[in-house]
């Protein structure tokens, strides 16, 4: 142990003592670290989002829409021919289903909002039916979500976003029971989401939810875009709630028993997974380039401690003849390697964690500082020290002790 | 037992189309408490000689025995820890680390055989005292003479009480004066009892040995004995 200490204190003399060299190797680890810790963090960040997006779907609730995940042409030309699901459909679940807690409906539209000279467009107009609250997990700030009679009469009522209310109704407090035109009919607001800010440039709150009876009325009959929302009783036989879901469906719509179902049922987990499986690519590639740069600044590391090696040949002579064994000059190198990947590998994951808090801000991403990039910064870093430090090292221990003290 | 204990020894250099004989057939005792001098014109043999007693360098041929042990048998690490233990090197050029203090030279060798903090210290500056440097321990070789650099390298050799000392033309790179200090210093350390072989090509110097081994071209010349009073 005695002796690792002075392989510290020789490593960090020999740092002081090659300032300009020290740095180098310092900068080269750093960018390495840098780019593999921004990446690394960006991405889990990112990954995070989105789970927390999902989360709205709970781990009882799952999805049955038209399309699915779509990843190719192919894909998509096959699903355009599948029959569009209806509110008939989900009447038959509804009915059908005896493991399903709540069986929603909802239809994506755009339109224009308006109020007095106040115009917003292109909004997401969702209809849906009543019960939509209770399986996805909108957070009410104020008011309520319209009620099963509202929906049934069809009345011209809306559950709004934040967003609609801060743009329609500046310095407004509470404008419950106010109204707003929506594509030229007027509404009036029920209730307010709760602020669920930005998600990778996205704003979540810019948003109106209207009973889909009403939406149908003015709209016109959902095509494409009609999805069910199905909350199951129980959360460990949700794959069973499912497959209830699916052969009703298949019943109603008339699929062979040899055909693939015409619609789809997505989950929180299986949307995730897509998620994960289409960025997964992407990671491996930046992955790819952060292990390359890593690499250059391991073989920055070689070179400068190949020289620093040959500089002090007659050092290691020297420490040789007075009887330093081939482990102690070993050590002594490897300690140099260490300290300067390390320190490196530590402003690198600092400044990293800097950096894709900075880009993160830019992105609207919550990043936070996570065990497992500190980790991985710093395990590389020593990996990369170690790796490419012993053969300098060796190198050095290998000198015969006449040969070295004769170098000049 | 002696000693040392060299028996028809050869270092042989291949330098490709040559081979050059640095030591040919030499075969010698050395007793404990012997101060022996070994003397000869340039390229005879001489550092070749020290380097292999030394253990910093293996015979092409021949047996070397330290202390009745078998130099050849030994691996890399039982070297190290001959020169460590068993060797103090007092060399032309120094051979003092730039960087370190005169404590921290002197300490080194401690460093390497595990001695604990305070006992390096306590014998560092014990050495540091016997060659009259107790005043320069915190100095840097550039900021001592070359005379005081080579007091700093004598107390390194002796801080691990070798069995032999070797200084291999030790005054080569000082003034008369100052080497003849060098000089009386390890005649002194001998007379303490420490076993001694000095190389030298002034017979001056040679002169204060009881023993004087010449060599020329790598073999043994002739011995000479004398009585000293
Ligand atoms: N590494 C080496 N390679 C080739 N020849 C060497 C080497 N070391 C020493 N020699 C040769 O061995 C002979 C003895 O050298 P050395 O022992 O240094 O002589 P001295 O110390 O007596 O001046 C010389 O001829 C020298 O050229
Ligand atoms: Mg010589």
């Amino acid at each position: 142990m005695l002796i690792d200490i002075e392989a510290v204190r020789i490593g960090l003399q020999a740092i002081w003592a090659n300032k300009l060299r020290s740095s180098l190797t310092i900068i080269g680890v750093f960018f390495g670290v840098l780019s593999v810790i921004t990446i690394i963090t960006l991405m889990q960040a990112m990954m995070d989002g989105i789970e927390e997006q999902l989360s709205a779907l709970g781990p009882s609730t799952f999805m049955v829409n038209k399309f699915g995940i779509i990843t190719s042409r192919e894909d998509y030309m096959d699903a355009l021919k599948r029959k569009d699901l209806t509110v008939e459909d989900m009447g038959a679940v509804e009915e059908g289903c005896l493991d399903c807690e709540y069986v929603a409906a909802r239809c994506y539209r755009f339109g224009s909002v308006k109020r007095k000279s106040e115009k917003l467009r292109n909004v997401p107009i969702l209809g849906s039916t009543a019960n939509f609250i209770d399986v996805i997990d909108f957070q009410v700030e104020h008011g309520r979500f319209f009620t099963e009679m509202e929906y049934q009469h069809k009345r011209q009522v809306a559950f709004v976003g934040p967003t609609i209310v801060e743009e329609l109704f500046p310095g407004v407090i509470d404008p419950l029971g106010k109204t707003i035109k929506i594509s030229g009919k007027k509404y009036k607001i029920t209730g307010i989401a709760k602020k669920r800010g930005s998600m990778m440039g996205n704003n979540q709150d810019n948003f109106l939810v209207i009973p889909l009876t009403t939406q149908i009325k003015y709209f016109g009959k959902p095509r494409h875009n009609l999805a069910l929302a199905i909350k199951a009783k129980n959360v460990e036989t949700v794959t069973n709630t499912q497959d209830q879901v699916r052969s009703i469906l298949r019943a109603r719509r008339g699929v062979d028993y040899y055909d693939d179902d015409d619609f789809s049922i997505l989950t929180a987990e299986s949307i995730m997974a897509f998620v994960e499986s289409i960025t997964l690519m992407t990671r491996v590639v930046i992955g790819g380039i952060a292990s390359i740069s890593m690499v250059v600044g391991g073989i920055v590391i070689m070179n400068i401690m190949m020289v620093s090696v040959s500089e002090r040949t007659r050092e290691i002579g020297i420490r040789k003849s007075i009887g330093a064994m081939r482990k102690n000059i070993i050590t002594q190198f490897l300690y140099e390697a260490l300290i300067l990947t390390l320190l490196g590998g530590l402003l690198g994951t600092s400044a990293g964690i800097g950096l894709a808090a900075i880009l993160g801000e830019m992105m609207s991403i919550d990043v936070s500082v996570t065990f497992l990039s500190v980790a991985i910064g710093m395990s590389i870093s020593l990996l990369v020290g170690l790796f490419f430090g012993i053969y300098p090292a060796v190198k050095a221990a290998q000198l015969d002790p006449i040969e070295a003290l004769r170098y000049e | 037992m002696s000693l040392i204990q060299v028996d028809n020894l050869w270092k042989t250099y291949d330098m490709g189309n040559e081979q050059v004989n640095a030591l040919q057939s030499v075969t010698l005792k050395i007793e404990k408490g012997e101060y022996v001098a070994i003397m000869g014109p340039s390229g005879s043999g001489k550092s070749t000689l020290m380097n292999l007693i030394g253990c910093l360098d293996t015979p092409s041929q021949g047996v070397y025995m330290l202390n009745g042990n078998d130099v050849a048998s030994m691996d890399d690490n039982e070297l190290a820890r001959i020169r460590n233990k068993e060797i103090g090197f007092v060399f032309q050029t120094f051979n003092l680390l730039p960087r370190a203090t005169s404590l921290h030279n002197v300490e080194l060798p401690l460093i390497y055989n595990g001695t604990s903090r305070e006992g390096r210290r306590e014998k560092a500056e014990k050495a540091l005292g016997k060659v009259g440097l107790s005043d320069r321990m915190m100095h840097q070789p550039n900021e001592l003479s070359g005379g005081q650099r080579q007091r700093v390298a004598i107390a390194r050799a002796l801080v691990n009480d070798p069995s032999i000392i070797l200084a291999d033309e030790p005054t080569g790179n000082l003034d008369t004066n100052t080497g003849d200090e060098i000089m009386g210093l390890i005649q002194e350390l001998n007379r303490q009892g420490n076993t001694v072989i000095v190389v030298t090509h002034e017979y001056e110097i040679a002169k204060k040995a009881r023993r004087i081994i010449f060599l020329r071209d790598g073999k043994i010349e002739k011995e000479e004995y004398k009585q000293v009073g």
